[in-house]
This record gives structure tokens, C-alpha cells and sequence, in this order.
């Protein structure tokens, strides 16, 4: 029995031991920083992109790394929509990535929620060059007198169409063309060609409307962070290109939908497209046909009402190393080779050192002729306010439903306004 | 087994069930030692038991009480959250996306949970008879549960019924031009639940396991009263199965409700969308989405507790029904 007891108490004693060695692994396993003891530095990179990007930027962070040894990237990327709400997980758990991958319509969102690092600090102490940026794109990121972000990249919205189609149907594209002549185009594309159709429809398009706009005098957001037209400017806006899709002249909503995730453009649907002007790298992947850029429609002959949007790198309020995330940001933004191996795969570089350094070829030399062409006229961007995104997407998907046919015009409208104004007001 | 272990496996039993004193009196030399052997005994089942208790406090009950303290806040995951009441609830029922989703979400369960459960029941009675290769056919036909929520096969699914994809391809030779199946709204929710159907195996291994139990003399009997295959399986095996269906019927309904990642995959997870028009927009997909991208982590946890109400609300109705056509072997004595 002696021996029984014996036993027992050792089970019990090895059970205790058991359950502390537990939470002891427990605690370290939650505690292992990164801060290691070799004085080397780790911070985590995270964008969002697809693999054609991932390969290019694991090229960059190695050459970054290779100079600056005591910092090592860990790297990270994910889809768009994806990578924000990973994001947004993250950010809320006090995890955020130390510098990421950010575009102008989140700067406002995360910066008045004190996510997003103020980079002038660390410009003032030399870590990060403000200097070289091509068109005063140093001001991108400049909200409210903070620096959220810095621009790797510039694009522009831009004109895609099939030169042969639009040779055939005997249109020519050209400066200071009007919305009137664009719909006309596209019917008669559709008339002389039977297979495909004049354009996409592009109503959802945020950024386009925005356009419209702006050549109108007005914007899709004001400073005061409301919507900037009405409901009955809508209702033209939209009504205007379901009276043509409704005439057989436009990709119908059914058709896009099934096409994705090509754009109606690349999957030789239609012959003419709106978009931002780096697209044509993708799309030249996507398609054989050959596409051109051409000018945006006005409305009074003159004004394209466009402006340089762009892809930045933002830092974390959080990070334990702002002077790393600043040095990394700035070898990412200005350092040459990096420029020759990300090419206009984020857009055109924003710095001159990058842009020089990059001879473009191809595809990259139509969207460097393009932007060359509007840069003169190119205006200020709108201030985009927290809420944007969320817009943004009511915008798009809303819209797609009148095109399946599935929601009437009014109501419609209405749904996004009352969508966007409960987004913009949160 | 030694007196020893079988003490020890009592002192593992969670609070409420026999004490070890009393489940083996004989075993013990004298009552005041193993009644400090016992106590030692229940401390070191407690202890076994701590990461299990932890578990439940931190990841089940915790955050089970926090989301109920959310769904009456305004809470957008970054500023605290600021208590409005049922404010959340009544956006809910003001909200046409809640509505849609809530309709994609029933469709789905109704109409993929029978078609699922029939399938399951049919090819169990197929392979439940010994027949050469039956381990095969029965992993075989299992395999799609194993990886049922893979993203995998979501990715497999949506290049399967892509626009000029094999589906789109072989249907448009018999003169039934759909395009896209994923890119139609009337047909991309019967693409999911096609996928759901397809994964029959987990209902099917247990209606194999009900349908062993059916005592065969019933068959013979019944045979010999001149009862023809379909008299039998309605009569017999039905009501016999009858337990294992309900069993299957309320595990899958429950599932069914939470379906998530085959929409999102199949959609392309890319996309700010439910799908085309909202078409697969099931309720998981809306509560991520308002949680995750729209920031109103508040009101996604109103949506997940109206959930669960609707799921509570479902199954009572099934207990409540399965007096009527579940039959219990206890009932017929």
C-alpha cells in the first residue's frame, strides 16, 4: 500500500510540475519580443498587392537589408480588401505592422484614430528625406500638419481604349473631347463591331464621378467631410449611363460580374475603360489586345479636373523603432535601385532619383508618355475624409445592383446616401 | 485495473460527479488516509483540469460576455466603446443588407441542408450493404467533409464554375449558356450550395452507423409479408434512422447558418462585394464584414447574438417537433 500512496503523491507532484511548465512556456511564449540580444532590429513590412509585387519587393527589402544589417524586414502582403480588414485586426490588437503599405483615402481614417506614425519627426532628425519629390508629392501625406505617409508612387485616372476598334468604328480620341462625344464614340464602336461593346460601364466608379465633378466645380467629398452633390446629381450621373447601357452600347451588369476578376477592358469585353493609369501593366498581362491611353471626356472642352493620387508608406504610432521604420521608408522612397526594380508597378516613383534611375519600356513607357501629357493641368487632390473606403465600396456595389437590374434608380440613390452619410458620420 | 488508477480517474471527474471516497469504500485501508489521499487526489484532478477551465473562462465564456457587452455599444475597435443601448438592434431591422443577408442565408440553409442530408442517406444505403471495395467508396465519398472548409476547395469550386471555365464549357454543348456561373446572381448561390451538398461525408458516416443498427429480422419480416423496397425503407428504416436524422438534421442546420469561408472564397475575397448583387452575401460574410472593414465591431456583435437567437429559435422548434416523427427505442416498449 506504502508503494500506492507512494505513487499517488508523485502523480500529484508531477501533475503541479506539469501545469506550471505549462504557463511557463505559456508567459514566453507570449513575452518573445522583438528586440533580440544581437542589437539587431526587427520591423514587419506588410502591403497589399499579388505576387508579380511580392517578388519585387522581397528584392527590395534584401538590398535594404544588405545596407542597413542591423535591421531586419519581415515581410507580409495579402489581397486589398483583404489586407485592411487584416489590418484593422491587428491595429485594434496594438499589433500593427511597423510601416505599411497606405494610400491616400485611409490617411484620415487611421491618422484621427493616432495610428499612423508623424514622420516629420523623424525628417527633422534626418532620417527620412523630404527632398526629390517630383510635382511637390512630398505634401501627399501632409494631413493637418502631420506626415502620415510618405508616396512611393503616382497615378493618375486615364482614358483605356482599343485603338483598332476605335479606328474601325472611325473615332479618334482626342484633347479636350467631351462626355457627349464619348458616349458617341462607344455607340458607334458597338455599331461597327459586333462582338464588343463601345465601354465599360464605369458608373460605380468613385474616382470617375469625382472627376465629373470637379469639372462641374463641385467634388465627391467636401472639406467638411459630407458628400458633395446632391441626390439629383446622381440620379443624372448614373441615369446617364444606364441610358446607354439600357441601349446595348455598354458591358451589361451581368456580363462584367461573370468577366471579374479581369475588368470588362482586359477580358475584351468592351473597347474603352476607365481607371487608374498603372492598370495597363496588369492589363497588358491580361489580354493580347493592344490598349492605349487617352485624355479624360470634359465638360467644357478644357478641364479633366484630374490629379496625382499615390501609394505610400505609412508607420505605426505603436513601433518601437520609428528611426528604423523612417530609414527604411526613405531607402524604399529614394534610393535608385530601388526605383529599377519596382519599375511603375506602384504607380510612377515619386522621387526623381527613383524616376531617372528607370528607364521604362513598353507598357511602363505609354504610362510615363501619358502622365507626361497631363501634368501640366493636373489640379490638387480632394481631401478624402475617415469613411471614404466604406463610401467607396456602397458606391460601386450599389450601382452594379441597378445594373443587374436588381434596384431601381430612386432607390438606388437613396441607399447611398443614407449608407454613405452613416459611414462618413462615424 | 489497480484500485489506484481507477481513484485516479474518479479525481479527474469535474465537480459534482462521485466523490472518490465514496466510488471504491472497499479499496480503502482506512477512511482518514484516503480521505487525504482523496483530497490530494481531487487537487491534482483539478489541476488536470485547469487548462481546460482556462480555456473556457478566457476563450469561450470571456468574449461570449464581452460581445454581448458590445452589441449595445458603438464600438469601432480603436476609441472605447460608448454604451447606445439597442440602438445596434434597431439599425438592424432598418438595414436592407441585414435583410438580404439574412435572406441569402435562409435560402442556403434550406435548400442545401435537405438536398445534403438526402444525399448523405442515399449513398449510406448504398455502401451499407458489404460489397467489394467498400472502405474505398466509403473514404472516397468522406473525403470532401475532411477538408470541407478549406479555402482550397473554395478556390477549386470557383475555377470549376469560372466564366469559360469546365462547368460553364460542358453545360453550353448541351445549348445551356449560363457564362460565369460565379458571376450570375441567380446562379451563384446554387453554386454554393452545391459545394455544401457535395460534402455530404460527415452526415453520411453517421447515417451509415444508424443504419447498422437496424435490426435485419424487421427486414425479413417485412419481406415476408410481401413489403416492396420502398414500403421497407418508409416504413422500417425511416422511422428506425429516425434519431440519427434528427441528430444530422439539427448538426447541419446549425452549421449551415454559419456558413462563411465557401462564400467568400467563391466570391473571390477580393472583392468590396457579396458576390454579384449580393448574391452570396450570408450572414457571416455581412457580420465580418461590418466587424472587420467597416469598423462597427458593435454592430457585429448585435448581428452575432441575433444569430444565435435565430439558431436557439430553430433548434427549440425542432425539440419541440421531434416528439411527432422521431421514434426512440424506449418508445416502443
Amino acid at each position: 500500500m506504502g508503494a500506492g500512496r507512494w505513487t499517488a503523491r508523485a502523480r500529484g507532484v508531477r501533475a503541479v510540475a506539469a501545469v506550471v511548465a505549462a504557463l511557463g512556456l505559456l508567459a514566453t511564449g507570449c513575452g518573445g519580443g522583438s528586440g533580440s540580444g544581437d542589437g539587431k532590429v526587427t520591423i514587419r513590412y506588410s502591403w497589399w498587392g499579388a505576387k508579380d509585387r511580392a517578388e519585387l519587393i522581397q528584392k527590395t527589402v534584401k538590398l535594404f537589408e544588405k545596407e542597413h544589417p542591423n535591421i531586419k524586414v519581415k515581410t507580409d502582403f495579402s489581397e486589398y480588401t483583404d489586407f485592411w480588414s487584416k489590418f484593422n485586426t491587428q491595429a485594434a490588437g496594438g499589433n500593427a505592422p511597423d510601416v505599411f503599405q497606405n494610400s491616400y483615402a485611409f490617411l484620415r481614417k487611421y491618422g484621427d484614430k493616432n495610428l499612423l506614425l508623424d514622420l516629420n519627426g523623424q525628417a527633422d532628425a534626418g532620417n527620412l528625406s523630404l527632398k526629390g519629390f517630383r510635382d511637390g508629392l512630398e505634401k501627399a501625406g501632409d494631413i493637418d500638419g502631420k506626415l502620415l505617409g510618405v508616396p512611393v508612387g503616382a497615378n493618375t485616372f486615364a482614358f483605356f481604349y482599343n485603338p483598332d476598334a476605335f479606328q474601325k468604328a472611325g473615332v479618334t480620341v482626342k484633347d479636350g473631347w467631351t462626355w457627349d462625344d464619348f458616349f458617341a464614340a462607344a455607340k458607334k464602336v458597338r455599331k461597327s463591331d459586333g462582338t464588343l461593346y463601345g465601354a465599360s460601364d464605369n458608373a460605380n466608379v468613385m474616382y470617375l464621378y469625382d472627376l465629373y465633378l470637379r469639372q462641374h466645380g463641385k467634388a465627391f467629398f467636401t472639406k467638411d467631410d459630407k458628400l458633395g452633390f446632391t441626390k439629383d446629381d446622381l440620379t443624372e450621373w448614373w441615369g446617364r449611363w444606364q441610358q446607354h447601357a439600357k441601349a446595348d452600347e455598354l458591358v451589361p451588369g451581368k456580363k462584367s460580374e461573370q468577366a471579374k476578376p479581369k475588368a470588362s477592358i482586359s477580358a475584351d469585353l468592351s473597347a474603352s475603360e476607365f481607371t487608374w493609369d498603372n492598370f495597363l501593366v496588369r492589363f497588358a498581362a491580361e489580354t493580347k489586345t493592344t490598349l492605349d491611353l487617352g485624355p479624360i471626356p470634359t465638360t467644357d472642352g478644357k478641364r479633366t479636373a484630374q490629379y496625382l493620387s499615390s501609394l505610400m508608406l505609412s508607420g505605426s504610432a505603436r513601433t518601437q523603432h520609428p528611426k528604423e521604420v523612417a530609414q527604411f521608408i526613405d531607402f524604399m522612397t529614394h534610393d535608385p535601385e530601388v526605383g529599377k526594380i519596382m519599375g511603375y508597378n506602384r504607380g510612377i516613383p515619386a522621387t526623381t532619383a527613383q524616376y531617372d534611375a528607370y528607364r521604362p519600356q513598353g507598357v511602363d513607357a505609354k504610362i510615363a508618355a501619358y502622365e507626361k501629357s497631363v501634368s501640366a493641368k493636373l489640379e490638387p487632390i480632394t481631401p478624402h475624409p475617415a469613411g471614404a473606403d466604406v463610401a467607396e465600396a456602397a458606391f460601386l456595389r450599389i450601382y452594379t445592383q441597378v445594373a443587374l437590374g436588381q434596384s431601381s434608380m430612386g432607390k438606388a440613390v437613396d441607399q447611398f446616401f443614407s449608407e454613405a452619410e452613416s459611414a462618413l458620420g462615424s | 485495473m489497480t484500485p489506484t488508477t481507477t481513484r485516479a480517474a474518479d479525481g479527474v471527474r469535474p465537480p459534482g460527479g462521485t466523490t472518490p471516497g465514496k466510488a471504491t469504500p472497499g479499496a480503502r485501508p482506512a477512511p482518514a488516509a484516503g480521505r487525504r489521499q482523496g483530497r490530494r487526489e481531487t487537487l491534482a484532478g483539478y489541476l488536470f483540469l485547469t487548462p481546460w477551465c482556462v480555456g473556457i473562462l478566457l476563450l469561450t465564456l470571456g468574449p461570449m460576455l464581452v460581445s454581448l457587452y458590445l452589441a449595445f455599444t458603438d464600438y469601432n475597435l480603436f476609441d472605447s466603446p460608448r454604451w447606445i443601448g439597442f440602438k445596434n438592434f434597431q439599425d438592424l431591422f432598418a438595414d436592407d443588407r441585414w435583410w438580404t443577408s439574412v435572406q441569402v442565408t435562409l435560402k442556403y440553409v434550406l435548400i442545401g441542408t435537405p438536398l445534403k442530408l438526402a444525399a448523405a442517406l442515399a449513398v449510406a444505403l448504398l455502401l451499407v450493404k458489404p460489397r467489394k471495395g467498400q472502405g474505398f467508396y466509403r473514404s472516397a465519398f468522406y473525403a470532401p467533409s475532411l477538408i470541407g472548409a478549406s479555402v482550397s476547395i473554395g478556390v477549386v469550386w470557383r475555377a470549376i464554375f469560372n466564366d469559360n471555365a469546365i462547368v460553364d464549357k460542358s453545360m453550353s454543348l448541351f445549348g445551356w449558356d449560363v457564362g460565369g456561373w460565379i458571376g450570375d446572381p441567380d446562379w451563384a448561390l446554387p453554386t454554393l450550395v452545391t459545394l455544401t451538398v457535395w460534402q455530404f461525408g460527415a452526415p453520411m458516416v453517421i447515417f451509415l452507423a444508424g443504419l447498422k443498427q437496424v435490426p435485419s429480422e424487421l427486414y425479413e419480416a417485412a419481406e415476408m409479408d410481401g413489403a416492396g423496397r420502398w414500403r421497407r425503407f418508409r416504413s422500417i428504416t425511416l422511422p428506425m434512422i429516425s434519431p440519427v436524422l434528427f441528430f444530422n438534421l439539427l448538426l447541419e442546420l446549425i452549421h449551415s447558418f454559419q456558413v462563411f469561408t465557401s462564400a467568400v472564397v467563391i466570391a473571390g475575397s477580393g472583392t468590396n462585394t457579396g458576390g454579384p448583387g449580393d448574391s452570396l452575401l450570408v450572414y457571416g460574410w455581412y457580420l465580418y464584414e461590418q466587424g472587420f472593414r467597416n469598423l462597427r465591431m458593435g454592430y457585429a456583435a448585435a448581428m452575432a447574438w441575433m444569430l444565435m437567437l435565430g439558431i436557439g429559435l430553430v433548434t427549440a422548434v425542432l425539440f419541440k417537433t421531434q416528439r411527432g416523427w422521431v421514434h426512440y427505442e424506449e418508445d416502443a416498449r
